[in-house]
């Protein structure tokens, strides 16, 4: 088949836990934003919507980290966060699915880790309370070590949503594919509420013309400078690694300091 | 991470159900399962969050432990930053 559907969108607890807190003017915009991509994903009709996604050590932790985890699960629960906002929910997964995908990787210079057994936090559960509210959509999650050095490179990042492309293309479901978190943040720490517009706007810059090689030049360094959760933005550098060089629109971008973070949205409006 | 013992404690209460609730209805007896300097000890059972950051806890850590203490963020950030 194809893929019918892409999008990337930050994933911020405060977008269910403290809605209310974003000023008006942003709220309206940032909903109407979700409005939008949730219009196309339905329109599109997906079979499955691979998420490329991370996590805040729910289910990861020092014990033991892999760059990149692909959910084989048959169901996966969430949100693990009682303070979040989103009633618990069940998803459906697609162990076939996770399964090419890992063979595809293997076949190519990837080795993901995986698990049969994943908890969604907000990472994942925002983005679907919003996109897919009735949660009945199968989902295949991409877990990044977005939170402990050594993350995976940047480079890298782009490089295996080039081996996820064909492998999803050649499904014979209609694959949807959700990048989730960023922009720019430092949540928890010292630095709390810090945005970095200037980096945000770049980043988004070269995700809407597709610009394959500027992505790929980011140091992990430049996503760290612009706050510690900035780096949860190699999801997005998988995606337009999928999407091979195509370009994307910008649903909406607002920083939202009672969020703490650059909130952003993109879309890419042809099926691939 | 200096503070594994005490990030990987706070990250279950975080994360487990059970542990939560053991957590709320006896902290030492949860704290005595994890390998805790005494002044990590310490700050956990006096709920010193200015403490546990100096300490090395992860803000993606600490700050959702606060929220199950149903600390508002004012409240967290000038502990953090005292």
């Amino acid at each position: 088949m194809s893929i019918v559907y892409a999008a990337a969108a930050s994933h911020a607890p405060g977008m269910r836990a403290w809605t209310k807190q974003a000023p008006g003017h942003q709220l309206e915009k940032i909903l109407a934003g979700w409005d939008t991509l949730r219009q196309a994903l339905e329109a599109a009709k997906p079979d499955v919507l691979v998420m490329l996604t991370s996590e805040h050590w729910a289910n990861f932790f020092l014990d033991n980290m892999g760059a990149f985890c692909v959910g084989r699960g048959e169901h996966f629960a969430g949100p693990v966060e009682p303070w979040l906002g989103i009633e618990n929910a069940t998803l459906d997964g697609d162990p076939a699915l996770a399964t090419e995908i890992l063979n595809a990787c293997y076949a190519n210079g990837f080795e993901p880790g995986f698990s049969h057994e994943i908890a969604f936090d907000h990472g994942t559960m925002v983005p679907l309370s919003y996109l897919t509210p009735d949660m009945k959509t199968r989902v295949v999650p991409i877990f990044f070590n977005t939170l402990a050095t050594p993350r995976p490179s940047p480079a890298r990042c782009v490089a295996l949503g080039k081996v996820l492309g064909p492998v999803l293309r050649q499904s014979n479901l209609r694959v949807g594919v959700i990048a989730t978190g960023g922009l720019s943040h430092d949540p928890g720490e010292r630095n709390h509420g810090f945005i970095d517009s200037d980096f945000d706007a770049k980043f988004l810059d070269a995700m809407t013309k597709g610009d394959l090689e500027a992505l790929s030049r980011y140091a992990d360094a430049d996503f760290f400078a612009a706050g510690g959760g900035t780096p949860e933005l190699l999801a997005w550098l998988t995606l337009a690694g999928v999407m091979a060089g195509q370009g994307s629109d910008t649903v909406c971008y607002e920083a939202v300091v009672p969020w703490a973070t650059g909130i952003g949205m993109i879309n890419y409006s042809k099926a691939a | 991470m200096s503070t594994y013992a005490l990030s990987k404690l706070l990250r279950e209460v975080n994360r487990n159900p059970v542990t939560r609730a053991r957590y709320f209805e006896d902290a030492a007896a949860v704290a005595a399962e994890f390998d805790l300097t005494a002044e990590e000890r310490k700050a956990l059972l006096e709920k010193d969050i200015g403490a546990l950051y100096r300490l090395g806890v992860h803000g993606l850590i600490l700050r959702p432990f606060t929220l199950i203490h149903k600390m508002p963020e004012p409240e967290y950030l000038q502990a953090i930053r005292s």
